[in-house]
C-alpha cells in the first residue's frame, strides 16, 4: 500500500476519531471496560485483531469490512450501532477512510512500552554524598530535595522493641532490654542484630512473610475445604531455608523446580510445596476438569509472577494486559510451563544419605534385571556374595504350635517334631490362625517352611492338585501376659526361596489380600520364606505369638504341611537362597561356571538390595505440584504436559493457536519463549522458568525481592505495592534506591537475605524516631520520603506470639505437623465442623508459635480474623489494618485472651510479692519500660478490685502494647 | 449532625470531648482508614453516585441450586417429550454424570396473582406474593459446580479471595448504625454452605467489612459478645474498671502521637463494642415478638422453624440498622439441602417447604411495617438443575439457567425479565449474570456498579468485574 499523503492523520483525528468515540466508544473500548463481542475500536490494534467474528476492517477494502456490513444494517444480525443506525453521511465517511488505507495514528491507549522503571535494565546508581551508609545516603538526599530532615535517633528501649518484634516477631525480654540499655558499646546494636539473626525465631518470623505473600495455608478452601496433613513440610522448608540463608535465586529454584536442579538432595523436594500452596477445588477437578485445570493454571501463574516478580501477569489472561507490556502470548506461555503438574502430596526421602542409598540398591535390582555381570560380579559384589556364603548359619528355633485353628474347616494336626500337617475337609479359601510360643526373648523374624509330605498332591507342599498353595497374607500379632487384647507385629521385609513369577513373597505382606505368594511350578520339594519385623520383638516369658496364614486365592490352593521356627539373628544376615543357590554355594568358587555365579550373585544381591531398601526410612511426603501426585482421585501421573493454547477472551471455547512455555517477552535480556530439547518432558519448563525468574539479568526479580523485604522492615516498600510493580501499582518513592539494592543484594550479598536484612536495619533511617513534627506532617504526611520511622500495629501473629511469651507460655517447639487451636467433627462432607471456642488451651503445643499454627483456610480462626489475618484464598504481600467493634470485643472477650491473662497473673504471682512490684514487672513484660507513679497507682486499685489478670487484660488490650513505635 | 461531612474525625472528636452523639462512630472510622473510601451522600438519600432506593438489603442464599423447572420455571413442553433422551450426549462439565431422559415436573403448576406467574405446587405461600415480585428468568452462570459457582453468586468471580457483595456494599455505604454489624450471615444451623466462610469473606477489601457470622441457635450469637462468666475478672463490673483504665491509657497513648488516627479509631471501636454489648442482646431476642408473628415465620412448626427464626432476625437486624443480612437455606453436602440429585418427588419438597412459609412470613411483616418502602429481599441460588433426570427422578447440576427474584423498593412489581428455553435447560432470552443481578442491586442502593472500585493487585476491581448491565426492566 503506497502510504498516505499526511492529511489522512488529520482526516481521520477530524472526522473519524470522533465519530468512533460518540457512536461506537460506549461498548468497544478500554474507556468504558466494555469490549462488546471481544471488539475494541479505541486502537489500530483493536480492529485489526477484531472481536469473536475476526478484523473489523479490512483496510483499503470497505466490502470487505464487518465495521461496514455493521453500520449499514446489512441484515438482522449485522446492525450496528444497534438502537439507531447512523447518518448516510457517516456511514459514507467511514467508507471513505477504509477505502484510503484506514489510517489510524492511535497509539494504543495506553503505551505498554518496557520504559518503565520497573523493566528498565538493573545499574547500580551512583551513590549520592551525605552519609556513610549507602540507604542513608539515598533517604537524606531524598529529604534533602524536599527540604527535610530526618528524626533524631529513637531511644534504646525503642530501638530494641523494634528490631526484636521486626526480626523475631517477639519482645525483647526484661533482661535483654536492661543489658542493651545499659550497653555503651558502640557496636552493640549491630551484635544485637547479628544475634537475631542468627536465632532459629529469625525463619519462624519471617517465614510468615512469604507464606502470605503466596497464600499457603493447610487445606484446600474450596467446596471441600480438606486437610493437607502434609503441607507443613513446606513451611518447615522455608523456615529452615531463610535460617540457612538460602541465596535468594537458590530459593528460587528450589521451589519452582527443586527436582530438576538439586535431584540428589531429596529433602528439598519440601520446596515444592510453592506449587501446591494455593487453594484446590476438588469437586471441580472431578466434575469439570478443562474449566479446573485452567483456573488452578491460572492461581499458580499469578502466584508465581506476583511473587518473585510482582507482577500481574495475569490480568493478560482475557486480552493484552491494559496497562502493561504483557500479551496474551506471554500469559499463556506461562500456563505452558505449569501445564505438566497437577497438586496432590508427593512422596520423597527426606534424609539424602538414604536417598542415595535407595537409589544405589534400585540401580543394583535393574543390573539383577537385566543379568549385567559387570555389575553382578565386581570385585565389590562378589566380596558381598562371598561374605553372605561364609557367614555362620543362622540358628532357627522351631516354635511350639500350642493352639491350631482353621476358619474353614481344614482339619490341622501337631505331629511330634512341632510341624502342622493338614487334611480332611478341602475348602476353597481358608485362613489358620497358629497360637505359637518360643524360648527366645527377642524375635528379629520368623520362618515359614512349607513341607513336602506323601499325604499331598505331588507331595506338596500345597493341598491344590498340583501341589502349590497360595499364601495371601502373613500376620503377626503379640499376646503379652495378661493382655487381653492382642498387637499387631508389623513385617518389613519378607524373601524366600522361591517365588512364583507374578507371586513374589512381598506379596504376603503388602496388605493386599487379593495378591500372593506361590511356589509353582517347584512343586514336591520344600520352600521357606522369611519374614522381619519392623521392629524386634521383646517377649517376656509366656507371651504367646498368633500367626495368622491367609490363603484366600480359591481353587484350594492351601499349605500342606508346615513349620514356624523364629531367631534372634541380626536382620541383616537373614537371607532365604534359592535352592540351586545353595547347590551352588556347596561347589568349590574356582569350579563354579560364569551362569552359576550369576545365578548366586543374583540370589544373594536381590535379597541385599530387598534388605537394604526395607531399612531405609519411611518416606516423607508433601503437598505439592508434580507431574504424578496423589490426591483424593488417587495418584494422578500427567503423562505429557497439556496443550496450551491462547484463549480469546480467556474463553476456553474460543481457542487459537498453540503456545509453547514461556515468560514475559518484555524483559528482552531474556528469552521469553523457552527452547527446550524436550518440551513434553514438563520437568524442563518448570527448570527453564526458574531460570528465567532466577537470572541476574531479570530486573523484576531483584527489585522485587528488597522491596519486598524494605517493605517488612518499614511497614510500607518504597514501592508500596511489592507484588505489583507495573502502572496499576505504587510510584516507588526512591527508584535510585531499589535499584541500588538490588545490585548490591544480587552482585555483593550474593542473594543473603540476612545481608540485606543488616544492612537496612542498621541504617539511621531505620533507627530513626518515629515521633512526627508539624513541618514534616504538612510537607510529606504519607512519610514517603522517611524522615520519621513508621509506627505500625503488630500484625495478627505477632500479637498472639507476644501474648504466650508475656504470659510465660511460649513454647519454642519447632516445625512438624501443623497445631489445631480448635475441636473439630464430622460434618455433613469431607470439610469438618470447627469449633474454636471450646478449644482447651491447656492441650499440648497450644502456645506454640503461630506460624505453627494449623490455617483453615475457609474457616479462619476468628481471633486472628479480627486481627487482620488475612484471607488465604489470596495473595498477601501486605497485611492490613482496620479498627472495629468487633476486633475490640476479640481481644476484650475472647476465650484465649481471658485465659492467658489468668496465665500472665499467675506469672506475675510467681514472679514479685507487692502488687506494686507486679505491675512494675507487667509493665516491663509488655512495654519495656516501668511504669509512672499514676499507673503504678491506678493499675493498683484495678488488682485490688479486679484481681491481677484484669490488669492483664488492659495491657494486652492497650495500643501501647499493640503498637511498634 | 445530619451525616458525615469533611469535617476530620479528630477535630470532631476534640469538639465533642470524646462523646459521640448522632453520627455513625463506625462511619468514622471507616473513612479514617483509608482516603479514598466512598462517601455516600445526603443528597442522595446516601447513595455514591446517584439517589438510593434501597437501603437495606435481606438475601435468601438457596444453597445447593434449586430446580428452577419444578419452581418457578413452569416447561409444559417437558410433559410432551417427558422420557424421551436428546440431552447432551456427553456429560457437560460440572454435571455429576449423563444426561438421562427428559423429567417432567412432578409438582403441579398453577398460574397466581393478576401477573399470572406460574409456581409450582412446592410454593404455595410464595405463591401469594408474585405481583410483587420481580423475577429474573433466565439467570445463567459461568459453572456447574458448588463451590466456583457459590463464589461466582456472591462475588462475581470463580476462584476465592474476592469480597462478596455483602463486603462491597458494606464498604460502599458503611453501616447505618453503631449497635449492629454492618454485614450480617445467618447461616443454616446444620453447617456451613459450600466454601464454608469463603462465600461471606472481604477478599481484599479491610477485613472490617466481612460477614459476621451469627449463629441464631447459639446463646451467644455475636462472637465474643461478652466474656465467658467463668472468668471472674471479666464480670460486668469487671468489663467496666477494665475498658475505663484501658480507655485512659490508650487516650495518654495517644494525645503523645496526635496525627496518628489509628490510635483514635481503636480508642472509638471500643466504644462501639460498648454500644453493641448494650443494643445487640435486645436484636436477638425473638421472645420480644408477638405469639402472632413468630407463628407467620414458621416458628410454630419444625419443619419452618429454623429458616423461619433467621428470617425474622433478619427483619429485626435490619430494622435496627444492619444493613445487609445474607439467610443461607441448607448446609452443604448430600442432604438437607436443595442439591437434589437423586430423588426431586421426594428430596425438594421438605427444603421448599422449610423456607416456603418463613418466606412469605418475612414479606408480609416487612410489608406491613413499611419496611419494603427501603429493603430489598432477594431470592437466588448458585445454579439451576437440568431438565434431563439423573438416576431416574433426580436432576444434576445445571449453570445454564436459572430463577431470582427479587421484592421491595424500586422493584417493579409483579414483572418478570428473561426467559430459557422451552425445557428450561439453558436461558434464552433476557439472559442475566450475577454481574447484571449485581448492578441491579448496587444502583437501587445508590451505587454505580463501574465506579466502586477498589484498587488491589494491579486492578481496580469492581464486584461485577468488567461486565453488568442494570436490569431496568425490572426497575420501578
Amino acid at each position: 500500500m503506497a502510504s498516505l499523503p499526511l492529511q489522512a492523520d488529520d482526516f481521520f483525528a477530524t472526522k473519524i476519531e470522533p465519530l468512533l468515540k460518540t457512536r461506537c466508544y460506549e461498548c468497544h473500548s478500554h474507556a468504558s471496560s466494555k469490549m462488546k463481542g471481544g471488539l475494541a475500536l479505541d486502537s489500530k490494534s483493536g480492529w485489526e485483531t477484531g472481536g469473536d467474528t475476526g478484523p473489523a476492517v479490512m483496510p483499503g477494502k470497505p466490502e470487505e469490512s464487518l465495521l461496514m456490513k455493521m453500520v449499514r444494517w446489512t441484515d438482522d444480525d449485522h446492525q450496528m450501532p444497534p438502537k439507531e443506525q447512523l447518518p448516510t453521511e457517516e456511514i459514507a465517511l467511514l467508507e471513505q477512510w477504509i477505502k484510503l488505507g484506514a489510517e489510524d495514528p492511535r497509539i494504543a491507549p495506553v503505551k505498554a512500552s518496557g520504559d518503565w522503571w520497573s523493566l528498565r535494565q538493573l545499574n547500580k546508581p551512583v551513590v549520592p554524598a551525605g552519609s556513610a551508609h549507602p540507604v542513608d545516603a539515598f533517604i537524606l538526599a531524598g529529604l534533602q530535595t524536599a527540604g527535610l530532615a530526618p528524626n533524631s535517633p529513637a531511644d534504646q528501649r525503642t530501638l530494641i522493641r523494634r528490631v526484636y518484634y521486626d526480626l523475631q516477631g517477639l519482645p525483647p525480654t526484661p533482661e535483654a532490654v536492661d543489658a542493651f540499655v545499659k550497653n555503651d558499646d558502640p557496636r552493640a546494636y549491630e551484635n544485637l542484630v547479628d544475634q537475631l539473626l542468627a536465632s532459629p525465631r529469625y525463619g519462624e518470623r519471617w517465614a510468615r512473610h512469604w507464606l502470605d505473600t503466596i497464600h499457603f495455608a493447610d487445606t484446600h478452601g474450596f467446596e471441600h475445604d480438606d486437610l493437607r496433613p502434609n503441607a507443613w513440610r513446606y513451611r518447615d522448608y522455608v523456615i529452615n531455608s531463610l535460617n540457612r540463608d538460602t541465596p535468594w535465586d537458590r530459593f528460587i529454584r528450589e521451589q519452582i523446580a527443586a527436582d530438576v536442579f538439586f535431584p540428589d538432595e531429596t529433602h528439598l523436594t519440601a520446596a515444592l510445596g510453592y506449587l501446591g500452596a494455593g487453594t484446590y477445588d476438588s469437586s471441580a477437578a472431578a466434575t469439570a476438569p478443562t474449566n479446573f485445570e485452567y483456573l488452578d493454571r491460572d492461581d499458580l501463574v499469578t502466584q508465581t509472577m506476583a511473587s518473585f516478580v510482582s507482577t500481574t501477569a495475569n490480568c493478560a489472561r482475557c486480552h493484552a494486559h491494559k496497562f502493561d507490556p504483557i500479551t496474551q502470548e506471554d500469559y499463556f506461555a506461562l500456563q505452558a510451563v505449569f501445564a505438566g503438574i497437577g497438586k496432590g502430596d508427593i512422596s520423597y526421602q527426606a534424609d539424602p544419605a538414604a536417598a542415595l542409598q535407595f537409589k544405589k540398591m534400585k540401580e543394583l535390582q535393574n543390573a539383577i534385571e537385566r543379568q549385567d555381570a559387570s555389575v553382578l560380579l565386581s570385585p565389590e559384589n562378589d566380596a558381598l556374595v562371598l561374605a553372605a556364603e561364609q557367614a555362620p548359619a543362622v540358628a532357627w528355633e522351631r516354635m511350639f504350635p500350642e493352639i491350631l485353628v482353621a476358619n474353614d474347616g481344614s482339619t490341622l494336626e501337631r505331629k511330634p517334631d512341632l510341624t502342622v500337617l493338614a487334611s480332611g475337609t478341602l475348602p476353597d479359601k481358608e485362613t489358620y490362625l497358629i497360637t505359637a510360643t518360643t524360648k527366645l526373648a527377642d524375635v528379629t523374624a520368623l520362618r515359614l517352611d512349607l513341607l513336602t509330605d506323601a499325604s499331598l498332591p505331588e507331595h506338596g507342599p500345597g493341598r491344590a492338585g498340583n501341589g502349590n498353595l497360595h499364601l495371601s497374607e502373613f500376620q503377626v500379632q503379640v499376646f503379652r501376659p495378661v493382655a487381653t487384647k492382642g498387637e499387631p507385629a508389623p513385617i518389613r521385609r519378607a524373601v524366600a526361596d522361591f517365588d512364583q513369577t507374578g507371586y513374589d513373597v512381598t506379596k504376603a505382606i503388602d496388605g493386599d489380600l487379593k495378591s500372593s505368594w506361590a511356589i509353582h511350578p517347584a512343586v514336591g520339594v520344600p520352600h521357606h520364606g522369611l519374614f522381619e519385623f519392623t521392629a524386634p520383638l521383646h517377649l517376656e516369658p509366656d507371651t504367646k505369638l498368633v500367626i495368622t496364614l491367609r490363603q484366600l486365592q480359591g481353587g484350594s490352593h492351601l499349605i500342606g504341611k508346615f513349620g514356624i521356627s523364629a531367631t534372634s539373628a541380626p536382620p541383616d544376615k537373614l537371607i532365604a537362597l534359592p535352592v540351586e543357590a545353595g547347590k551352588i554355594s556347596l561347589i568349590p568358587r574356582a569350579e563354579r561356571t560364569l551362569e552359576q555365579r550369576m545365578l548366586l550373585a543374583s540370589a544373594v544381591l536381590r535379597q541385599k538390595a530387598a534388605n537394604e531398601i526395607a531399612r531405609l526410612p519411611a518416606p516423607a511426603q508433601v503437598w505439592a505440584a508434580g507431574n504424578a501426585a496423589t490426591n483424593e482421585r488417587g495418584l494422578v501421573a500427567i503423562k505429557e504436559p497439556r496443550t496450551i493454547r491462547l484463549l480469546k477472551r480467556g474463553d476456553l471455547a474460543k481457542p487459537a493457536d498453540e503456545i509453547g512455555p514461556g515468560a514475559l517477552s518484555v524483559i528482552t535480556a531474556l528469552k521469553s519463549r523457552f527452547e527446550l530439547p524436550n518440551p513434553k518432558n514438563e520437568t524442563s519448563r518448570r527448570a527453564a522458568l526458574a531460570s528465567w525468574l532466577a537470572d541476574p539479568a531479570n530486573p523484576l526479580t531483584w527489585r522485587s525481592i528488597v522491596n519486598r523485604v524494605w517493605h517488612y522492615h518499614f511497614g510500607k516498600g518504597l514501592c508500596d505495592t511489592p507484588s505489583d510493580f507495573g502502572r496499576m501499582g505504587g510510584v516507588p518513592s526512591h527508584p535510585e534506591l531499589i535499584d541500588w539494592l538490588a545490585v548490591w543484594f544480587r552482585d555483593e550479598a550474593h542473594g543473603s537475605l540476612k545481608a540485606l536484612h543488616k544492612l537496612i536495619v542498621t541504617s539511621a533511617a531505620y533507627r530513626q524516631s518515629s515521633e512526627g513534627h508539624e513541618k514534616a506532617l504538612a510537607a510529606d504526611p504519607d512519610n514517603r520520603l522517611l524522615w520519621r520511622m513508621n509506627r505500625s500495629r503488630l500484625d495478627a501473629d505477632s500479637i498472639r506470639d507476644s501474648i504466650f511469651a508475656i504470659s510465660g507460655k511460649l513454647d519454642l517447639t519447632m516445625g512438624g505437623p501443623s497445631i489445631a487451636n480448635f475441636t473439630s467433627k464430622p460434618g455433613p462432607q469431607t470439610t469438618p465442623i470447627l469449633n474454636y471456642e471450646n478449644f482447651d488451651w491447656n492441650s499440648p503445643g497450644a502456645s506454640r508459635r503461630s506460624i505453627y499454627r494449623l490455617v483453615w483456610r475457609a474457616i479462619a480462626d476468628p481471633f486472628m480474623d479480627a486481627l487482620d489475618f488475612p484471607d488465604m484464598g489470596l495473595l498477601s504481600p501486605v497485611r492490613g489494618f482496620s479498627a472495629s467493634a468487633l476486633q475490640s470485643l476479640a481481644l476484650f472477650n475472647n476465650e484465649y485472651l481471658l485465659k492467658y491473662c489468668e496465665n500472665f497473673a499467675a506469672r506475675l504471682d510467681q514472679q514479685a510479692k507487692t502488687p506494686e512490684a507486679k505491675i512494675q514487672t507487667a509493665f516491663q513484660l509488655t512495654y519495656q519500660r516501668p511504669a509512672s507513679a499514676e499507673e503504678v497507682a491506678d493499675f493498683t486499685t484495678l488488682a485490688a478490685q479486679q484481681g491481677m489478670p484484669s490488669v492483664c487484660r488492659v495491657l494486652f488490650n492497650s495500643n501501647e502494647f499493640l503498637f511498634l513505635d | 449532625m445530619p451525616s458525615i461531612n469533611p469535617i476530620s474525625r479528630r477535630d470532631f472528636l476534640w469538639h465533642t470531648g470524646g462523646g459521640i452523639t448522632g453520627v455513625a462512630l463506625s462511619q468514622m472510622l471507616a473513612r479514617d482508614a483509608m482516603a479514598s473510601t466512598p462517601t455516600p451522600r445526603p443528597e442522595f438519600n446516601g447513595g455514591l453516585h446517584h439517589p438510593a432506593k434501597v437501603k437495606r438489603v435481606i438475601q435468601l442464599f438457596m444453597n445447593g441450586g434449586v430446580s428452577q423447572m419444578d419452581t418457578f420455571d413452569y416447561k409444559p413442553e417437558l410433559e410432551r417429550l417427558n422420557g424421551q433422551m436428546i440431552g447432551p450426549k456427553e456429560k457437560p462439565e460440572g454435571q455429576t454424570g449423563p444426561a438421562g431422559a427428559v423429567m417432567k415436573s412432578p409438582f403441579e403448576f398453577k398460574q397466581y396473582g393478576q401477573s399470572g406467574r406460574w409456581v409450582s405446587s412446592v410454593f404455595p405461600h410464595q405463591a401469594k406474593w408474585v405481583d410483587e415480585m420481580a423475577f429474573l428468568m433466565a439467570m445463567t452462570t459461568k459453572t456447574s459446580v458448588h463451590g466456583p459457582g457459590s463464589y461466582m453468586m456472591n462475588t462475581g468471580f470463580l476462584l476465592p479471595g474476592f469480597p462478596c457483595m455483602g463486603s462491597w456494599i458494606s464498604y460502599g455505604l458503611g453501616s447505618l448504625t453503631d449497635n449492629l454489624p454492618t454485614f450480617v450471615v445467618l447461616p443454616d444451623v446444620r453447617g456451613l454452605p459450600y466454601n464454608q466462610k469463603g462465600n461471606f469473606s472481604s477478599g481484599f477489601l479491610p477485613s472490617r467489612h466481612q460477614g459476621t457470622i451469627i449463629n441464631a441457635g447459639s446463646p451467644q450469637p455475636v462472637p465474643d459478645l461478652f466474656a465467658d462468666p467463668r472468668h471472674t475478672f471479666a464480670s460486668k463490673e469487671g468489663d467496666q474498671a477494665a475498658m475505663s483504665l484501658l480507655q485512659k491509657m490508650n487516650r495518654q497513648h495517644a494525645a503523645m502521637h496526635p496525627e496518628d488516627t489509628r490510635l483514635e479509631a481503636r480508642i472509638a471501636s471500643y466504644e462501639l463494642a460498648a454500644k453493641m454489648q448494650l443494643s445487640a442482646p435486645e436484636a436477638f431476642d425473638l421472645t420480644r415478638e408477638t405469639a402472632a408473628t413468630r407463628t407467620a415465620y414458621g416458628m410454630d412448626a419444625p419443619i419452618t422453624e429454623d429458616f423461619g427464626r433467621r428470617c425474622l432476625l433478619a427483619r429485626r437486624l435490619i430494622e435496627r440498622g444492619s444493613r445487609v443480612v445474607q439467610v443461607w437455606s441448607g448446609p452443604q453436602g448430600a442432604v438437607n439441602n436443595w442439591d437434589n440429585h437423586g430423588n426431586i418427588p421426594n428430596e425438594l419438597p421438605p427444603i421448599a417447604t422449610s423456607v416456603d412459609l418463613p418466606i412469605a412470613g418475612l414479606l408480609g411483616d416487612l410489608k406491613s411495617r413499611g419496611l419494603l418502602d427501603d429493603t430489598l429481599v432477594i431470592f437466588t441460588t448458585e445454579f439451576g438443575r437440568t431438565p434431563f433426570a439423573q438416576g431416574s427422578v433426580g436432576r444434576d447440576h445445571n449453570g445454564n439457567s436459572f430463577v431470582t427474584w427479587m421484592v421491595g423498593a424500586g422493584i417493579k412489581a409483579g414483572t418478570a425479565y428473561g426467559r430459557s428455553d422451552d425445557l428450561g435447560f439453558k436461558a434464552a432470552e433476557g439472559i442475566t449474570y450475577c454481574y447484571d443481578l449485581h448492578a441491579t442491586i448496587l444502583h437501587l442502593m445508590g451505587i454505580d456498579h463501574q465506579k466502586l472500585t477498589f484498587r488491589t493487585a494491579g486492578v481496580d476491581r469492581r464486584l461485577t468485574d468488567v461486565h453488568g448491565n442494570v436490569v431496568k426492566d425490572i426497575l420501578s
